[in-house]
């Protein structure tokens, strides 16, 4: 392998902007404007119309050359002006792109701007809330941008002076904020978890249902769903924040925390068993009330699960790729299931990546000495698994050309799967993801392994051969 | 001059883009060739995805895109154009500037990154695309390529792609200058022998230009004109290489497909090579014909012109029994069109009619004044005219125009499944050829599998909402049935308070309900 240092060979991330949008996207009655040229918005709205098979709505500034000589304020202000005239959201997430941070557009002073000139405040109840991000794509990946966007909405929609900090009103309810974008699958399950627990919970951002949204009558301007504006305001009263997600930084966990005393807690994506354990322990912590009976079955029919396919798995090589903390919790259920993960990379630079990997394999399967690799690019990947020589591969579709040169089985997970169906329908989460999950992998090593030959069929001779319309005809006397 | 009726609901500024054929022949005052409007929500991209979609099939060089990660990471592998050989094209390749590289400019990088690259795939030629960053901070692109070209001896051709330096339409410009760098200049005896009229003993050369093989079209279409004894030396860009894109200025003849993209270059080697050009499309049974027919004419070869025809009608009475069959299913069937470029567009219009269906809205992303004056003498009066459309105006012209069927990219895709209507890809995620004559027959397949699936009927049915049985009951529709009759469970009896419908009665037909929403 010849070493690289300039050129990166096919991208294993994505910009700022696109995280954004996946978070704004969460979000009840929002639209996402990109302060920047046409094509970013077009590009990534195909992105996600290819993943999700959903219209994805996204608009842009369109800056031309003239906007990027002499500022892109009025193409901001137009911009937002026809956003709330066709589409008349309730907030409106701006994220720039890396032309609108480099001329140098101070977009928070643009919106001030303009509230001022169209004379909307900043009353959540009747106004509409702009919310800006900085979202350069040459600053970090997708994944940053999805937690700055999140940070930016909670900060937002909680701004209170000290002295209404000091009056709270609790409302017992749990604020759930994954980091990294989960399946819309995966939010109905969680949603659900804590709906049989009775926990009251504010849950951001929620694509269960912007993102699959069924086929209706008529075709909503914005997809119907999200968290309620409200709940977003309402979470500094409540008891708890549970982060899912341990190796990004979690910014509005932090935030409510350390802002508003809201105690924060982060667990990891509950993808396999003890993850899925560790959530539901930090659940029961957190609500009082203990794990229902519905969970301890699946949990005892995870385990089944996990016995019955043992032997298929144990010591099976696997490479894992895609978002820090997806990978982190897949990782972990590899090793639970006797897989060894013998690549796992991560196309986010992420700083705790590398420890927060080695600490999990060190705890499950010491004697593992896997290749981890943080911020690579999918040909650095290639490289690596000719050097690892994994059975199966586990990530997004990207890595497909790899699965399809190296004739290794591909078992897509993650952002972005444009060359399957059923996206949306993927669920990876608790106990019964973790089966889901287990079952897909089982299969996949098992297809590729097969060695089952159907027996040999030895028509018996009366079938072969033929009778005679005669004999037949005696035959039946 | 007749009043303008507002013919969807959208804003002010967009108004003069939209317009509908009112009489035959009359020049329509279509507004178009503008930047999109902030805030629009246009189908469009940038001056960088013109220029990539344009070059990226050229299957052995590199396409290195000189930003940050996401322009790459975006437009990898975007084309589903396919490759005879090589498929280097199909690698994405970057600068993956950083914020230390926008400060401190990226051209160090950009030359270690063209050495790199160089020392790994060795390409014959290695396409740089500057994207909007590179544009602010002002890398002198120019020179880093014509340093990296002397020192590896190799094409090193930068592409001026910065994304809000125009449209889409300057991306095709770009793309146009940098295949211009590569095309080999022939010597002035040569350019003065070019006429129209080849010798019977010389094979003819040509040139297909704007045919990106997507799904593998330009191998419908080559053999049509090898059957006629004409050389094809290289489609532009499908399935090309940079060799044969060196040679292109040896033909006789460009046939220019995609129109938006490739005239600009027909007309440069016209008036530098003189090389004439013929517009052609290879899509649909009379465009085929045509195309084949005058490039016969062209070169005014009597044999050429008999091969000509002995081919179509051979190809035409091979697949016409099937195109028949799917024409008695689909026909009288209307259809939208929204294109990125107009001459697809235009053919389509002529094969919608070839399969007996009807045209009620079509649009472009880049089409130019003349581009629309030639739509609107091509299409019926009443249909929909339209410029750089955005979702919002697509869904309403899809349920006013009655559409059936949508023919257009993923983007839109969903817009009108959501909708409940037809959706056929002519994009660039299309995986069966759609030209030549086995490409119409695939076309006219997908179009009849895309009307005549049962989901759409099941789309169209609704179950009852409870208040509308309530009113049905009134009108006396349905039935009231004791309660014990439908159900041993008390508390949805409880629930259905005395609501009984007869099994046929549980969906109804609710056409009038979808079009009540706009």
């Amino acid at each position: 392998m010849t070493k690289r240092n300039y050129a990166t060979v096919n991208p294993c991330v994505m910009c700022q902007p696109m995280g954004s949008a996946l978070a704004f996207k969460g979000i009840e009655n929002t639209m996402v404007l990109y302060h920047g040229s046409q094509g970013c918005s077009t590009y990534m709205r195909l992105l996600l119309a290819h993943h999700f098979r959903e219209p994805v709505d996204i608009a842009s500034s369109s800056l031309s050359e003239k906007g990027a000589v002499y500022g892109g304020r009025e193409n901001l202000k137009k911009g937002l002006r026809n956003v709330i005239n066709r589409y008349n959201p309730k907030v409106i997430g701006v994220a720039t792109t890396c032309l609108a941070e480099t001329i140098g557009d101070d977009v928070p002073a643009i919106i001030r701007e303009f509230k001022e000139e169209q004379e909307i405040g900043d009353d959540p109840e009747k106004d509409i809330i702009i919310i800006p991000v900085s979202t350069p794509s040459y600053g970090e990946s997708h994944v940053s941008g999805y937690i700055k966007a999140l940070d930016a909405v909670v900060r937002k929609f909680t701004e209170k002076t000290e002295e209404e900090k000091s009056v709270k009103i609790p409302n017992g309810k749990l604020n759930v904020i994954p980091v990294e974008s989960l399946s819309p699958a995966d939010v109905r399950e969680l949603k659900e978890i804590f709906d049989v627990m009775a926990g009251d919970y504010i849950f951001l951002p929620d694509i269960s249902e912007t993102f699959d949204a069924p086929l209706r009558e008529d075709l909503p301007k914005i997809a119907p769903g999200g968290t309620p504006l409200s709940e977003i305001a309402d979470m500094p009263n409540s008891r708890a924040s549970l982060g899912l997600g341990t190796v990004s930084k979690n910014l509005a966990v932090k935030y409510l925390e350390e802002s508003h005393g809201v105690p924060g807690y982060d667990v990891p994506i509950p993808i396999g068993l003890s993850n899925t354990d560790l959530f539901f322990t930090e659940l029961v912590k957190i609500i009082g009330c203990p794990i229902p009976e519905k969970y301890q079955k699946e949990r005892g029919r995870l385990l089944d699960a996990m016995v019955d396919v043992h032997k298929y798995l144990y010591g099976v090589k696997a490479a894992v790729y895609g978002d820090p903390d997806f990978v982190f919790s897949l990782t972990t259920f590899m090793l639970e299931l006797g897989i060894n993960p013998v690549l796992i990379a991560t196309g986010s630079k992420s700083r705790d990546f590398e420890a927060k990997i080695r600490q999990i394999v060190e705890k499950i399967n010491p004697e593992l000495e896997p290749e981890v690799l943080n911020g690579i690019d999918f040909d650095t990947l290639n490289d690596a698994v000719s050097q690892c020589n994994p059975e199966v591969l586990i990530g997004n579709s990207n890595g497909r050309y790899i699965a399809k040169s190296r004739n290794i089985p591909l078992v897509r997970v993650g952002l972005p799967i444009h060359d399957r169906v059923g996206v949306q329908r993927i669920l990876n989460i608790g106990y019964r993801g973790a089966m889901e999950l287990l079952d897909r992998i089982t299969n996949t090593i098992l297809e590729a392994t097969d060695t089952f030959t159907a027996p040999v069929q030895t028509e018996p001779a009366a079938y072969t051969e033929k009778k005679s319309e005669k004999e037949c005809v005696e035959g039946m006397r | 001059m007749k009043e303008k009726i507002g013919i969807v609901d959208t804003l002010e500024e967009r108004k003069p883009y939209i317009t509908r054929k009112q009489e035959k022949g009359q020049e329509i005052p279509l507004a178009c060739d503008n930047n999109s409007l902030a805030g629009a929500i246009s189908q469009r991209a940038c001056v960088y995805s013109g220029a990539r979609v344009v070059l990226n099939p050229v299957t052995d060089a590199v396409h290195l895109v000189h930003g940050p990660i996401g322009c790459a990471g975006y437009t990898w592998d975007i084309r589903g154009a396919k490759s005879s050989g090589i498929e280097t094209n199909r690698t994405s390749f970057s600068t993956d500037m950083k914020e230390i590289d926008v400060v401190f400019g990226g051209e160090k990088k950009l030359s270690s990154a063209i050495d790199e690259l160089v020392e790994l795939y060795h390409p014959p030629v290695i396409f740089v695309y500057s994207t909007c960053i590179v544009g602010i901070i002002g890398d002198d692109l120019e020179s880093v390529c014509k340093t990296a070209s002397q020192k590896h001896n190799i094409h090193v051709i930068p592409v001026k792609s910065e994304g809000f330096k125009g449209n889409k339409s300057d991306g095709y410009k770009a793309a146009c200058d940098a295949l211009k760098r590569l095309i080999k200049r022939p010597s002035e005896d040569e350019i003065k022998k070019k006429g129209p009229r080849v010798p019977d003993n010389i094979k003819p050369k040509i040139n297909i230009l704007g045919d990106f093989n997507v799904a593998g079209d330009v191998w419908l279409v080559k053999p049509l004109f090898e059957q006629m004894g004409i050389e094809v030396i290289v489609s532009m860009t499908g399935d090309s290489t940079a060799k044969a894109i060196s040679r292109a200025a040896e033909a006789d003849l460009n046939l220019v497909q995609c129109s938006g993209s490739m005239t600009y270059l027909a007309k440069w080697m016209q008036t530098e090579y003189g090389i004439p050009y013929l517009n052609a499309s290879f899509f649909g049974i009379e465009d085929i014909s045509l195309a084949l027919r005058r490039t016969a004419d062209y070169f005014g070869s009597e044999k050429m012109r008999e091969r000509a025809d002995r081919i179509l009608e051979a190809e035409i009475n091979r697949i016409m029994p099937e195109i028949s069959r799917v024409r008695e299913r689909v026909k009288g069937k209307k259809a939208a069109i929204y294109m990125g470029g107009p001459a697809k567009a235009l053919t389509l219009i002529k094969g919608f009619a070839e399969l007996g269906m009807e045209v009620v809205i079509i649009g472009t992303q880049t089409g130019k004044k003349e581009d629309y004056e030639q739509i609107s003498y091509s299409v019926r009066d009443g249909t929909v005219i339209v410029d750089d459309a955005n979702p919002l105006e697509l869904a309403e012209l899809l349920i006013r125009q009655k559409a059936d069927l949508m023919v257009a990219g993923v983007k839109e895709r969903f817009i009108a499944y959501k909708l409940g209507i037809a959706f056929c890809d002519f994009n660039h995620d299309r995986v069966v050829e759609f030209e030549g004559f086995d490409g119409f027959v695939n076309f006219a397949r997908e179009v009849d599998a895309s009307i005549s699936s049962p989901v759409w009927k099941a789309v169209k049915e609704r179950i009852l909402k409870p208040e509308a049985v309530e009113s049905e009951q009134k009108l006396g529709k349905i039935e009231k049935v004791a309660v014990k009759d439908m159900t041993s469970g008390e508390n949805y009896a409880k629930e259905c308070k005395g609501m009984l419908l007869k099994p046929e009665l549980l969906h109804q037909k609710s056409e009038a309900a979808v079009e009540s929403q706009v």
